[in-house]
């Protein structure tokens, strides 16, 4: 068998199923700057998957990675079931890709712009193209350089949204956009996945993470730093138990106690203490804590209760916008 | 392809217009320039420019020709404009911040660039040919002929010539992210290579010794392209089209 034939193989192996996303050491530098670490991933199909990361974690240089716009420098990827190769022109007629970076051609009327982005796909998918951008009130007859800004990124979302491909890869496609838009754009996508399609969407903005994606993967310095689904979210609250202090409380005397109690994690803030359970019964572990002469009773306890921003501020010691 | 077909008609239209009223201006005068190039020769301040109305003088209408719309106006013309079609072709992309909405479309790189190259130089090169088509109506007007054949060899030996430059700048257009700097750079290599032309002891060094009247009265007397000449200027477009390509696959947005 000669070494293209293993090869193949190989990839046909390792090849996920249609509609899905799989990295398999996925890697890019700079110079000596390391923007994508080795990564591996497996994303639907079908569903909406988050990426969150602070500025400078390597969202977008995974994204454009992905699709072939910045070429790899080690491993592979595939989407739907294609092999990222070339330039990835196979991989971008699979999907569409909406760049988080706003430039358009100021000249153009918006109607011949969301043409240009759709240059390449059917009338019919162009058609809805146009529609989707009518319904979110958007001037098709205006030229692009009097759109706000805003209003661009409704046009790109529009053209993101038209093609009928397996995968939509989304970077910040809600930046820039009023609370309102915001919602009838990620109501749109959850429809859009609702049909099976996958998409991976980038974003700062945890609220609606929270509220379009089935799955997150966190990301920080070119690294995925976790990966977890709703229900590993919802998991995770069942383990975490929140203490509220009056006072600045030592925190070093609360971890003490906890872990001999079966703490897996301490952490918190002020006279918030955080504690990650082994398992889902907090009773032990409140009882033990009650009953240490040495600790003031808390003021308030949480329990089951884990917010995305907690969880941000958990992973990457800062809050979240 | 339609938005990239539009962004080059405007300019091109222009050019050709530029090109077409040179050309009219310089042909309407031929029955001066015949009876005053006496005077003409003496009035040039220069070595180079009395050689060349010598040139002119001996050569008839056909030099003059040549001169007129080849040597003098599409290479000056011609020059601007093909720095000016690939100046922006991807660097202008990347300033306008466009760069990465245009590589994410469902298109290899490889055709985004061709398509872009191709069009730019039709822009370039169709004005050349059809103005060259105008030139036996416009000697109607003063009463004189020239053979069309020949004139057209004319035409696609400068075509080649300009798709030199034309490409050279392409390819700094996939190299650097500054149009105008680009455009601003090959400008100034270009004049002063057209300067040391009209130099007698440097006029050798000059890359229009590869375009001037010598050169196309040579053509029109034979009555085809010297292919040692062609060959080397289709290997330079080619050459840099070819590094363009490689530059381009590995431009990151």
């Amino acid at each position: 068998m000669t070494a293209a034939k293993q090869q193949e193989r190989a990839s046909a192996d390792t090849a996920p199923m249609r509609g899905a996303i799989r990295l398999r050491g996925l890697t890019r530098s700079f110079g000596e700057h390391v923007a994508l670490a080795p990564m591996d991933l497996d994303i639907g199909p079908g569903g909406v998957t988050g990426l969150l990361g602070p500025n400078g974690s390597g969202k977008s240089t995974l994204l454009r990675t992905l699709i072939g716009l910045v070429p790899r420098h080690g491993g592979d990827a595939w989407l739907d079931g294609v092999r990222l190769s070339g330039d990835g022109t196979a991989i971008r007629e699979r999907s569409t890709f909406a760049p988080g970076e706003l430039a358009f051609y100021g000249g153009m009327r918006a109607e011949a712009q969301l043409d240009w982005l759709l240059a390449g796909r059917s009338a019919e998918e162009r058609a809805r193209g146009r529609r989707t951008a009518e319904d979110l009130g958007l001037p098709l007859h205006d030229r692009v350089r009097s759109y706000s800004h805003g209003m661009k990124r409704q046009l790109l979302f529009s053209a993101a949204l038209a093609p009928r491909v397996p995968v939509r890869i989304l970077d910040e496609i809600t930046e820039g956009l009023d609370p309102s838009k915001r919602g009838v754009v990620l109501e749109l996508l959850r429809e859009d996945a609702a049909s099976g399609t996958t998409i991976l969407l980038s974003s700062h903005h945890l609220a609606e993470v929270r509220r379009a994606c089935d799955a997150m993967i966190f990301m920080r310095a070119g690294e995925k730093l976790s990966e977890e689904s709703a229900e590993e979210i919802q998991s995770r609250a069942r383990r975490t138990l929140q203490l509220h202090y009056p006072t600045n409380v030592d925190r070093g005397a609360v971890a003490r106690v906890a872990e001999a109690n079966g703490a897996e994690r301490v952490t918190g803030d002020g006279g918030r203490v955080v504690l990650l359970l082994r398992d889902e019964d907090p009773r032990p572990m409140l009882a033990a804590l009650c009953s240490a002469t040495e600790l003031p009773p808390p003021a308030r306890i949480e329990y089951g209760e884990l917010s995305l921003e907690d969880l941000y501020r958990d992973l990457y010691g800062t809050d979240a916008c | 392809m339609e938005r990239t077909l539009r962004a080059y008609l405007l300019p091109a239209i222009a050019y050709f217009l530029l090109l077409e009223a040179m050309l009219a201006a310089a042909l309407l005068y031929w029955p001066n320039f015949q009876e005053n190039i006496g005077q003409l020769k003496a009035m040039a301040p220069i070595d180079m420019l009395k050689d060349m109305v010598d040139q002119l003088g001996q050569g008839g209408i056909e030099a003059y020709v040549v001169g007129q719309h080849f040597f003098k106006g599409c290479n000056t013309l011609g020059t601007a404009a093909a720095v000016v079609f690939s100046a922006g072709a991807v660097a202008g992309e990347v300033h306008r911040g466009t760069f990465e909405l245009w590589l994410a479309r469902p298109f290899s790189r490889r055709r985004l660039l061709l398509e872009r190259w191709i069009v730019g130089a039709l822009a370039l090169t169709l004005p050349i040919f059809l103005t060259t088509l105008t030139i036996p109506w416009l000697l109607s007007f003063v009463d004189t002929e020239v053979a069309l054949g020949p004139l057209m060899l004319g035409a696609l030996h400068q075509s080649i010539f300009l798709l030199g430059f034309y490409s050279l700048t392409f390819f700094l257009s996939t190299l650097f992210d500054n149009p105008m700097a680009i455009a601003l750079s090959v400008l100034f290599g270009t004049t002063l290579a057209f300067s040391i032309y009209l130099v007698k002891v440097l006029t050798h060094w000059s890359v229009y010794r590869l375009a001037d009247i010598e050169v196309f009265m040579k053509i029109i007397k034979r009555g085809e392209l010297d292919p040692v000449q062609v060959g080397s200027l289709v290997g330079v477009t080619g050459l840099f089209l070819v590094l363009s390509m490689v530059v381009f696959q590995r431009k990151v947005p």
